[in-house]
């Protein structure tokens, strides 16, 4: 919209007028003349300054992997061991008060305290009672928001990186609500903690904030940010090749949608096409030094164009077109899209779960390729899932006790520990099949919740089970074949507090994308969207991303 | 008697408005010990946050969204509760009136997500209507998805939701008029339409113009849920109201400063609005929310 000349009269009479009334509320002569912008201009935290308060990390491994991890994939075990050992020997809890916990859970929430076998089992072994409050993860933002500005926080918070990402002068909101872990855990200090001193150096280097330890990782189980899964069982039944191109996608797209009997080809696939059409996620050097962002490469007006077609032939389902998409997983788990893009962290739950009621059911991702002679890129970094933060102004003791808490979460696979935390009771939450390995019962499924998990960060393990036999190989192959395909993170181990400039114009952008991506506007407009963005921030963002990089010398 | 309603309106709705201070701050609610601190150490910045408000070509689109659709619903919608109300008077039968106001009191009691949803599922490219019309073999064509007609879902979906419960305050009104004055008229000749007329939009008329009265001090508020739901369906053009323009340019940026400043406009303009209309209605010898002393 460009204000005619007559709004913006409007609007400075409006301006007067609500100037005047409320200066006389205030009744200051003091706001006088001091008018001023609002907003943070970011900060970056040099990535020296986090090397130097990180634990010292020791391996921890109670079993040999059959499939060892390579770097950030984690290790894989075909089988269940027989034999568990005792990671922890003495009771972490030294008789405090109960902890209260909030953490984030993507499913019905379980039964609490006190009507929980689960909880009840795990703060048994534990010695100190866990009082766990899960909140929706859709909304966590909402209820963590609000908590941080009513610096009301539960003792032991975890937060997803990127709802963390998304919070203005978070450094700020660190320093005035959690405690400062860097004595604790600072080098050799963490060998109190064995299993939190072998969580990954990687993920620690994101817990770092104004050059001090704020919080405990809980570091990923794979670095890809999303795979394109397709049901590798209906496409076999309906005789429809796996897709090896982007010409073939889309040819995919047309045989496979057939609105009359409710299919459709595709959910949400936006992100998966930009990658194959090598676009980055959002900035990339040039060999002429500076940084572009992804707007302005062309690979992303392809993928633009690629995907706005797929909406405008009716390839992709109308509740993705008509809602956020919230229902994908069910749609997909009933056949009614064939093809979506989710985090690697469905497939297993979904297999396993799915596979009961079908046992035909196969989920698979569809391996990555490279769209019309560009070379596929791999969004994805070592970020840890989430954080764990502790309180304000506990005494020493708490924080130690709370500690050795999250060090029992932690135990490695093939400890009691472990199976406890990731499974439950035995005959309770989980039976073993004949092979050894636990699968969830129905009552498993409703308490677990991830409460214990979702907390202290774990080393990352892939274990065949039962239901899902083959997803391990699975699991890891995929990554092997693509890791190399892995876009560099740039600002890995340097701490971003993105500018308030920068955080403000997201929104709108996404706003006028969508619109292209949905056909309200032609793709050729995304050279206007372009010249906005990078008039009210884009450039800002792009000054504040490269000095960043300069103060690390890179 | 009246000290709890006091204490629970000084407590709840005058103290919280000294927070609007942060509409003139860069507020940060990290500085300093406690949140009270928070305040007194925010940096003062005068009107900065008015100033990019009204700067702000989104806040702009929002408040027109939110006019339009307010002015339609004036035109489309707040008449229908009493439309409803006087149909449902005139059914003699207390027990089909009873269901009938039963049946279309529900849906006020659905959130939004469900009144959303049941749409999707009706009138969606894969719901119940498009799935017949393809049957049909017709071509079934975006209701919700096509942004010029947003603005008659979103009003048709409210009306689903709230036409029964808009009509218990009319329902109300309308058992209080004397019935000894039909009586009257019916024996002086008078017919259905006369008393109607002359009778029942009379002795309504107070309770119309105060809902009326209301609801413009609301002019600037048209729900929140309904179009966060469906933003990404119609794009931003068509249903960015102002309080979602605050959800994404304030509480998710955490520019909470731009979040009252957006609030406190909202504030001013609905009271400037109550007591203009209200002038008004006390001009044309109407009541009022309040009467003249």
């Amino acid at each position: 919209m460009t204000p005619s000349a007559r709004t913006s009269t409007d609007r400075r009479t409006m301006l007067r007028l609500i100037g005047l009334g409320a200066a006389a509320t205030v009744g200051g002569g003091a706001l006088a003349g001091c008018s001023k912008e609002a907003g943070s201009q970011g900060s970056a935290t040099n990535a020296d300054a986090i090397k130097a308060v990180l634990p010292t990390y020791k391996r921890a491994e109670l079993l040999k992997p059959d499939i060892p991890g390579e770097g950030p994939i984690p290790d894989g075990y075909l089988s269940y061991p027989r034999e568990l050992v005792d990671a922890v020997t003495e009771p972490p809890g030294r008789g405090g008060p109960p902890i209260q916990t909030m953490s984030p859970w993507w499913g019905p929430t379980p039964p609490p305290l006190g009507r929980n076998a689960y909880l009840g089992a795990v703060n048994g072994k534990l010695g100190v009672e866990v009082n766990p409050s899960l909140q929706d993860g859709l909304t966590y933002a909402d209820k963590l928001n609000a908590m941080l500005g009513a610096r009301d926080v539960p003792e032991l918070l975890s937060a997803p990186n990127w709802e963390v990402d998304k919070v203005a002068r978070f450094s700020d909101a660190v320093k005035a609500l959690f405690t400062d872990l860097t004595d604790h855990l600072q080098g050799d200090n963490a060998a109190k903690y064995p299993y939190l001193a072998a969580l990954p150096s990687g993920a620690w280097e994101y817990s770092v904030w104004g050059g001090r330890l704020y919080a405990v990782p809980f570091p990923t189980d794979g670095p890809f940010a999303w795979a394109m899964f397709y049901r590798k069982d209906l496409l076999g039944a309906a005789g429809l090749a796996t897709p090896t191109s982007l010409d073939e996608l889309y040819e995919f797209g047309k045989k496979a949608t057939d609105p009359a009997k409710g299919v459709w080809a595709f959910g949400s696939v936006f992100e998966m096409i930009q990658q194959y059409f090598g676009c980055n996620q959002t900035w990339r050097k040039k060999p002429d030094g500076g940084l572009q962002h992804k707007f302005e490469d062309p690979a992303f007006e392809a993928a633009l164009a690629f995907t706005a077609r797929l909406f405008a032939e009716g390839l992709v389902h109308p509740d993705t077109v008509e809602s956020k998409g919230e229902d994908e997983k069910q749609l997909f788990n009933s056949g009614k899209i064939l093809m979506y893009r989710d985090g690697l962290g469905a497939w297993q739950g979904m297999q396993s779960e799915r596979a009961k009621e079908l046992p035909t059911f196969d989920m698979q991702p569809l391996p990555v390729f490279g769209g019309q002679g560009a070379q596929p890129v791999i969004w994805g970094s070592e970020k840890p899932i989430f954080y764990t933060f502790l309180k304000k102004d506990l005494p020493a003791e708490r924080v130690d006790e709370m500690l050795r808490v999250l060090n029992w979460c932690a135990a490695p696979f093939g400890s009691r520990e472990f199976e406890l935390r990731e499974y439950g009771v035995e005959g309770q939450h989980f039976t073993r099949s004949a092979d050894g390995t636990p699968a969830l019962t129905e009552l498993g499924r409703k308490e677990l919740g991830a409460q214990y998990t979702h907390i202290g960060g774990r080393v990352p393990v892939k274990v065949r089970s039962g239901d899902t036999p083959n997803y391990v190989q699975d699991y890891i192959g995929y990554y092997r074949k693509h890791i190399g395909q892995m876009e560099q993170d740039l600002f890995a181990g340097i701490k971003l507090e993105l500018p308030a400039n920068w955080s403000k114009i997201i929104q709108p952008t996404e706003d006028k994308i969508r619109d292209i991506l949905r056909g309200r506007r032609p793709v050729s407009d995304l050279a206007q969207v372009r010249k906005e963005f990078l008039d009210t921030g884009g450039e800002e963002g792009r000054a504040f991303h490269e000095k960043a990089l300069a103060d690390n010398g890179r | 008697m009246a000290a709890p309603a006091a204490v629970l309106l000084l407590v709840f709705h005058y103290l919280p408005t000294l927070g609007n201070i942060i509409a003139f701050q860069d507020y940060n609610p990290f500085v300093g010990d406690d949140p009270l601190d928070a305040f007194l150490n925010s940096e003062w910045i005068g009107f900065g946050n008015f100033e990019a408000l009204f700067r702000d070509p989104l806040f702009w689109d929002a408040v027109r969204n939110t006019l339009s659709i307010t002015a339609f619903q004036l035109v489309f919608f707040f008449p229908l509760p009493i439309l409803l109300a006087l149909i449902l008077n005139s059914v003699v039968s207390g027990r089909l009136r009873g269901f009938v106001q039963s049946v279309v009191y529900l849906p006020h009691f659905f959130s939004w997500v469900l009144v959303v949803t049941f749409f999707v599922q009706m009138f969606g490219g894969a719901g119940l209507l498009a799935q017949e019309m393809r049957q049909a073999g017709l071509e079934p064509w975006g209701i919700m998805t096509n942004p010029d007609t947003f603005i008659v879902l979103v009003t048709a979906e409210a009306v689903w939701k709230d036409l029964g419960w808009g009509a218990i305050v009319f329902l109300a009104a309308l058992s209080a008029i004397d019935q000894n004055l039909y009586e009257a008229a019916a024996a002086d000749g008078a017919g259905r339409w006369r008393r109607l007329w002359h009778i029942t939009l009379p002795g309504l008329r107070p309770v119309i113009v105060l809902l009326l009265i209301m609801r413009l001090g609301d002019a600037l508020s048209v729900g929140f849920e309904q179009f966060i739901l469906q933003r990404e369906a119609v794009g931003r053009q068509a249903a960015e109201v102002l309080d979602t323009f605050v959800y994404y340019q304030a509480i998710s940026t955490q520019q909470w400063g731009l979040g009252a400043a957006a609030g406190l406009f909202k504030a001013v303009v609905g009271l400037v609005l109550i007591l203009t209309a209200n002038k008004i209605a006390h001009r044309l010898g109407e009541q009022g929310v309040y009467s003249k002393s």
